[in-house]
């Protein structure tokens, strides 16, 4: 099953009117390299119009710039980095993440990883894994241009991160997923169900992964830029059934997660997720899991 | 483990006091550790802490990162001008007239970091004459940019 108008009554259906969509270009502003208000000066003072997003707490709307904000000085010395509105949301969900130790399962290219070692002030621990060496490259890339200290990369999949035998305060899961026709021209051509699916269960498997390497208090967010509740509601449903994982309250941009897919009622909590339908930014859903406490 | 880089520092009459102990090698690549990630660190690590400079065919390659602690040293360094600072950024060597201020005793052949007016390091290059000669023209051959972090992606 697959094609524009397959996804779209589905989109429909659960109460979303199809529109085309361009997400507006962000950045962020990273504050371990530079002052927030210099750096956005020093950008203005360079013809580039920035708008503050609303939602987020150092993120900016590119609205004009006569050159590609990727190769200004401001941003080869990592006084900012280019990275989606809806894609600054996770890494900033994490309760306390100072002199933690901090879990990016699917790393590459980066972009979460350097905004959790700003969030974390270079203090702490960052381990960063993914399975595509290729990526790699990119990821210390970044890492060097942003001044990031606090990480140690390997190259690893996901799926086997407790061979690192390392417990975690924090766990980002930004899973590897379908992507959503915003960011991508040929999606609907591009993706059919059987490849939904498919990554929803590799991303069960990683959340059954990373609940082990948990520590009892830690917290796990778990993030997709995909629309289908495959890879969302219904991966986080089995999640709170199977591994023993409770959904905390989150304060960000979005709608509730959805309870009813498919005619099939899934945990009322599942309202505590967010997904954020395409508009001025991509499609994405985002959550924060604990281990459940027996009381 | 720390020649080639006390070499490089020498060479731009810069100091530094990393401890060595903290200090990593991964093939050729060298990393510079907090305690808090020297005890975590597993031997099949990719990329580590700070990421210090690489070997390649006997030479030392410093990273952007080292060249960032060097500028807060008393290493030389050329302040340059907001025209100088795009061009050396875009590979191109520094002229007499995009120079604002020169600190440390720079002598033909010496290395040294090439900062713009907020302080920032640029990079670094050889000179290739003495500070003091009245000729114009190039002054700093540049070696190494963060324009390079472009220049890699292709």
């Amino acid at each position: 099953m697959f094609g524009k108008k397959f996804f779209v009554n589905r989109y429909e259906e659960f109460g979303w009117r199809f529109e085309e969509t361009k997400p507006r270009q962000a950045i962020r502003i990273n504050m371990i390299n530079g002052k927030e208000a210099d750096t956005v000066k020093r950008l203005q003072s360079l013809g580039i119009k920035l708008e503050k997003v609303p939602f987020l707490k150092s993120g900016y709307w590119v609205n004009k710039a006569r050159f590609s904000i990727g190769a200004t000085t401001e941003y080869l010395l990592g006084l900012y980095s280019i990275q989606e509105a809806a894609a600054q949301i996770p890494a900033t969900l994490f309760t306390k993440l100072k002199n933690k130790t901090v879990l990016d399962a699917c790393a590459a290219p980066g972009g979460k990883t350097i905004q959790l070692a700003d969030l974390m002030r270079n203090t702490g621990a960052i381990i960063a894994l993914d399975i595509k060496r290729q990526r790699l490259a990119a990821l210390m890339n970044h890492l060097e241009r942003c001044h990031v200290s606090n990480v140690i990369v390997y190259h690893l999949d996901a799926r086997l991160a407790s061979q690192l035998n390392m417990k975690f305060d924090g766990i980002l899961l930004d899973v590897p997923c379908s992507g959503n026709f915003a960011t991508d021209k040929v999606w609907f051509k591009r993706r059919t169900l059987e490849d939904i699916e498919k990554n929803a269960g590799i991303q069960r498997e990683m959340l059954a992964e990373a609940t082990k390497i948990l520590k009892d208090d830690g917290e796990i967010v778990y993030s997709t830029c995909s629309l289908e509740p495959e890879e969302d509601e219904l991966n986080i449903d089995w999640a709170t059934e199977t591994l023993n994982l409770e959904i905390e309250k989150i304060d960000c941009r979005g709608e509730k997660g959805l309870v009813r897919v498919f005619e099939r009622k899934l945990d009322n909590a599942i309202e505590n997720c967010r997904r954020i339908w395409p508009s001025e930014t991509q499609g994405f859903f985002v959550c924060k899991l604990k281990k459940r406490v027996n009381r | 483990m720390m020649k080639p880089i006390k070499d490089f520092i020498n060479r731009l009459n810069g100091t530094t006091n990393l401890d060595e102990t903290l200090i990593v090698k991964k093939s050729n690549r060298y990393f510079f550790l907090n305690t808090n990630l020297k005890k975590l660190i597993q031997r099949n690590f990719f990329y580590a802490g700070t990421y210090l400079g690489k070997i390649k065919n006997g030479k030392f390659f410093p990273s952007f990162r080292l060249l960032k602690i060097l500028a807060e040293t008393e290493a030389n360094r050329i302040i340059v001008d907001k025209r100088t600072e795009w061009l050396f950024v875009c590979g191109r060597d520094v002229f007499k007239r995009g120079m604002v201020k020169v600190l440390g005793s720079l002598k033909k052949d010496d290395y040294t970091l090439i900062l713009n007016k907020h302080g920032e390091c640029l990079g670094f290059g050889r000179l290739v004459r003495d500070i003091g000669d009245k000729n114009g023209g190039v002054v700093v051959q540049n070696i190494s940019d963060i324009g390079d972090f472009l220049r890699r992606e292709r």
